[in-house]
């Protein structure tokens, strides 16, 4: 059984973004983050640079984040272009020097890239003796984007194989399919990963334009933590300058759908999944609160739910998580138990019916602890780190990130603030809304066939 | 004159300062008395973890009771402390307890906000001295164990694994980490007891800690070994067979969509002087066979991947090659043809630097979480590499030189057991 109690959506793999974000990367005040973290511009009038040095393992995590819609700037959607170029730019030979992946590799490092609807990261997590030269490297190849025919034709034999495996996961298939239902149109509603169909349909071109269009300096945010000195951030290229056409990507406004259907898909096994829409990222206690909830009922083994499973059917998959996000997040479950999957839906059931009354004064004393413990968990590497300030800088509130400012930051005094009567109402406004239901099953393509 | 010379000699030695080293906090051992700490602080963490390893691993176990380790393991976790089980008040108090058993060990790793975790261990120490081992707790630790083995058995690289390791090794070391159905379903109360009783003793008690080690905890620490029964700790041979010039051949078959092939070799402890050169040697055989990506792939990605493991003694090597992502029989041809390579002539320094930095890589972000890192901190020194044994591991690759990585590579690499996992239809 898995559970999760990641409370950002760094894992997931999709997401949607903002509205209309905080110009903030490009022109605004910068955030305070604490006395731990430095925060400044990157060089020649780029986003931000936040730097937050850790005691420990010898190891730097160093992310480029980027607000790009997954499915391109144009008005015709092409899910995957953004994992894709963000690939193929990682894949190619630079004039001089040798290609990003081949970099990190030699430096004793691990390269990864995650695509959201509205965003993506580039992350390395190397040794730290290694950390300057990556920071080098990295806004090298990304502020100036090199993108070689060669680089494109490995980068997408690469990403489509990695789309096809993400299609047999069944998390990653019922979140895609609760985003096309809950947004009725603009990156939300397509997988960002795409499948591979999709993915043969971009052409080097379209690859060209989108990397040269979303990866600027001035649409970044470079994030490093780990055993590094709060002054690495020198070693950051300029990137080029500032075209006319590199202003800010028209803002993708998600459109919720009016009403949303059930869905039914063929897959491999029997899964099920809901989502509802939640609370933006501004509203601080409400999104807390339903964060909480998600940890109360789906952290791994002892959550409300996932502790029932584990003991009825330990064999099933079950996890859920609220997924903060600019406007409006969204919460989403997903299980999967074979012959016991109706069952499954009855815990979840129960598990949401439960939050919507208030919890005995112990019972919520303990849950609270529990969730601020795990919430300092979540935060013990490098890489949880910057993943936790990408995040929400790129979702437009860095200050609420639960690693700015420790304990006393917006995030943990919103913990603080909550109350019995007050998660029972949030679970009652967002839970007594009819979900999107998304029922998985095998053999209903074959049926479509012989119909 | 003099002064311009010294000017000089000071220039020149800051130009040809020596390259940064990676190196973890120093840790520091300290005798309890009845038992010993390793701690390495991390002076700005919020919390701490802390292992308490139990030498009760795999290698005490016998053909008739694999699995009791965890067993045991697994009721004391579910045992009443002041009327919780101790899992549920851990979690209460905001913190966490799991438990890994492995070739020479069981260790638990509890998890929390630094001022909490001494109160934590105290908890703890409640149930693992008086543990419950009555019949409706071990029935319900049995269910939960059997659930993670059905998770185990569904991995087809776990499963080559185990089949080597239990073809390898002439101890208990070899045995399946959670037993069997049919082992587990035949141990009783008496059984579990029994194994507590001769293997959980005060002198059997090591800890490791990563976080910030407060007196608090250093003595709940104490006091939990001291509250455990005196007496020796009895020894166990750690042995494995001689792997046959002949390489014998393993088959299972599982639900598994393509053959998986794990190789198994032999491979020095980390205490060894080729402990640096053998993780070479696995960073290379881990990267040599594979495409080029961009990004890093994970385990099911690749086509070619090893795995160093030291957790039991003797310790030993996999090599494994993933059939949905390659041709098995041609990988495996390659990978022998590579070893044998390996050990008839030196690397050249530029591809000895390149992987040295790469095992190094892979050393480092293994072991950057605080469970990690307080298991390596444990394990190492348990396995003689003294207090400050990652760091010793780090200066032991860097030392690494080429002649090395051959020698190690003649002495390890010419034999080996294959063990192959095949779907069911083959």
């Amino acid at each position: 059984m898995t559970g999760t109690r990641k409370l950002w959506a760094a894992l997931l793999g999709a997401a949607l973004g903002a509205a209309a974000l905080p110009a903030r990367a490009a022109t605004g005040d910068l955030p305070d983050l604490g006395p731990n973290v430095t925060v400044g511009r990157l060089p020649a009038g780029g986003g931000t640079v936040i730097v937050r040095p850790a005691q420990g393992a010898p190891v730097a995590a160093i992310e480029l984040w980027y607000r790009a819609p997954s499915t391109g700037f144009g008005p015709k959607p092409m899910p995957a272009i953004a994992r894709l170029a963000a690939q193929v730019v990682a894949a190619s030979k630079p004039i001089v020097g040798g290609p990003l992946g081949k970099t990190v590799s030699e430096a004793g490092g691990r390269l990864a890239i995650t695509v959201y609807s509205d965003s993506i990261s580039i992350s390395a997590a190397v040794p730290a003796s290694a950390a300057r030269t990556i920071v080098r490297a990295l806004t090298t190849a990304y502020f100036a984007p090199v993108v070689t025919e060669e680089g494109y034709r490995a980068a997408r034999g690469e990403v489509e194989q990695e789309s096809q495996i993400s299609s047999y996961d069944p998390e990653t298939v019922v979140r895609d399919a609760i985003f096309a239902q809950l947004f009725s149109a603009g990156p939300q509603h397509f997988p960002s990963l795409g499948d591979p169909k999709d993915i043969a349909q971009i052409g080097f071109a379209d690859v060209k334009a989108f990397a040269t269009r979303a990866f600027r300096s001035q649409n970044a945010t470079l994030v490093v933590s780990g055993a590094v000195d709060s002054g690495i951030a020198d070693a950051a290229v300029s990137g080029r300058p500032a075209e006319g056409d590199d202003g800010p990507e028209a803002p993708a406004t998600p459109e919720l759908a009016a009403s949303a259907a059930p869905v039914t898909k063929d897959f491999a096994e029997t899964v099920g999944g809901y989502g509802w829409i939640g609370p933006a990222i501004s509203d601080t206690r409400e999104a807390t609160a339903m964060d909480f909830i998600a940890d109360y009922l789906f952290r791994n083994d002892d959550g409300y739910v996932t502790r029932q499973v584990a003991e009825k059917y330990p064999d099933a998959m079950m996890l859920g998580q609220f997924i903060t996000l600019h406007d409006p997040g969204v919460m989403f479950v997903v299980y999967s138990g074979k012959d016991n999957t109706p069952a499954l839906k009855a815990l979840v059931d129960d598990g949401f019916a439960h939050v919507q009354k208030a919890m005995a004064p112990a019972t919520f004393a303990a849950a609270l602890e529990a969730f601020k413990y795990h919430l300092l968990s979540d935060l013990q590497t490098p890489t949880q780190i910057a993943d936790n300030f990408g995040w929400y800088s790129v979702e437009g509130a860095a200050e609420y990130a639960p690693g700015a400012n420790g304990e006393r930051g917006t995030y943990f005094k919103a913990a603080d603030s909550l109350t019995p009567d007050f998660v029972a109402d949030v679970a009652n406004k967002y839970f007594s809304k009819s979900p999107v239901v998304v029922t998985l099953r095998p053999g209903l393509a074959e049926k479509t066939k012989q119909q | 004159m003099r002064t311009w010379l010294a000017a000089g000699a000071l220039i020149a030695l800051l130009g040809a300062a020596p390259a940064p080293v990676n190196r973890y906090p120093t840790a520091l051992g300290t005798d309890l008395g009845v038992t010993k700490l390793i701690a390495e602080s991390d002076a700005d963490s919020a919390i701490s973890g802390v292992q308490v390893f139990v030498a009760a691993g795999l290698d005490r176990e016998t053909a008739s009771n694999n699995g009791v380790s965890a067993l045991v393991a697994e009721c004391i976790t579910r045992t009443l402390v002041d009327g919780v089980p101790l899992r549920d008040a851990i979690a209460a108090d905001g913190g966490s307890i799991s438990y890994t058993v492995d070739g020479r060990s069981v260790h638990y790793y509890l998890e929390a906000r630094s001022e909490h975790l001494g109160a934590l261990v105290t908890l703890f120490a409640k149930a693992l001295t008086a543990p419950d081992f009555s019949a409706a707790t071990l029935a319900v630790a049995r269910a939960s164990i059997a659930a993670r083995q059905t998770g185990f058995e569904t991995n087809p690289l776990s499963v080559g694994i185990e089949m080597f390791r239990r073809s390898y090794y002439a101890t208990g070391a070899g045995r399946p980490a959670l037993g069997s159905s049919a082992s587990l379903a035949a141990l009783s109360s008496r059984d579990v007891a029994a194994f507590y009783a001769a293997n959980y003793k005060r002198h059997a008690v090591l800890s490791s800690v990563v976080g910030d080690m407060t007196p608090e905890l250093g003595e709940a620490l104490r006091k939990l070994a001291s509250a455990l029964p005196d007496g020796p700790v009895a020894q166990v041979p750690e042995r494995a067979h001689a792997i046959p010039a002949s390489a014998p051949r393993i088959v299972a078959h599982r639900d598994v969509a393509a053959p998986w092939v794990v190789v198994g070799f032999a491979a020095p402890s980390p205490s060894s002087g080729d402990f640096g050169a053998m993780l070479v040697l696995e960073s290379l055989l881990s990267d040599a066979f594979d495409r080029n990506s961009a990004t890093t792939l994970g385990f099911l990605e690749k086509s070619v991947g090893a795995f160093y493991l030291y957790d039991s003694t003797p310790a030993s090597l996999v090599v494994y090659v993933n059939g949905s992502q390659v041709d098995p029989s041609l990988a495996l041809r390659e990978l022998l043809l590579v070893s044998h390579s390996l050990s008839q002539r030196p690397l050249g320094a530029g591809t000895l630097n390149r992987f040295k930095a790469a095992a190094e890589g892979q050393f480092l972000s293994d072991s950057v979480n605080l469970s990690d890192r307080s298991y390596l901190l444990g394990a190492f020194a348990s396995q003689g590499l003294g207090d400050d044994a990652i760091n010793a591991a780090l200066a032991a690759l860097e030392r690494t030189t080429a002649a090395d990585v051959q020698r190690v590579a003649k002495a390890y690499l010419q034999r080996y057991i294959v063990a192959l996992v095949l779907p069911r239809q083959q």
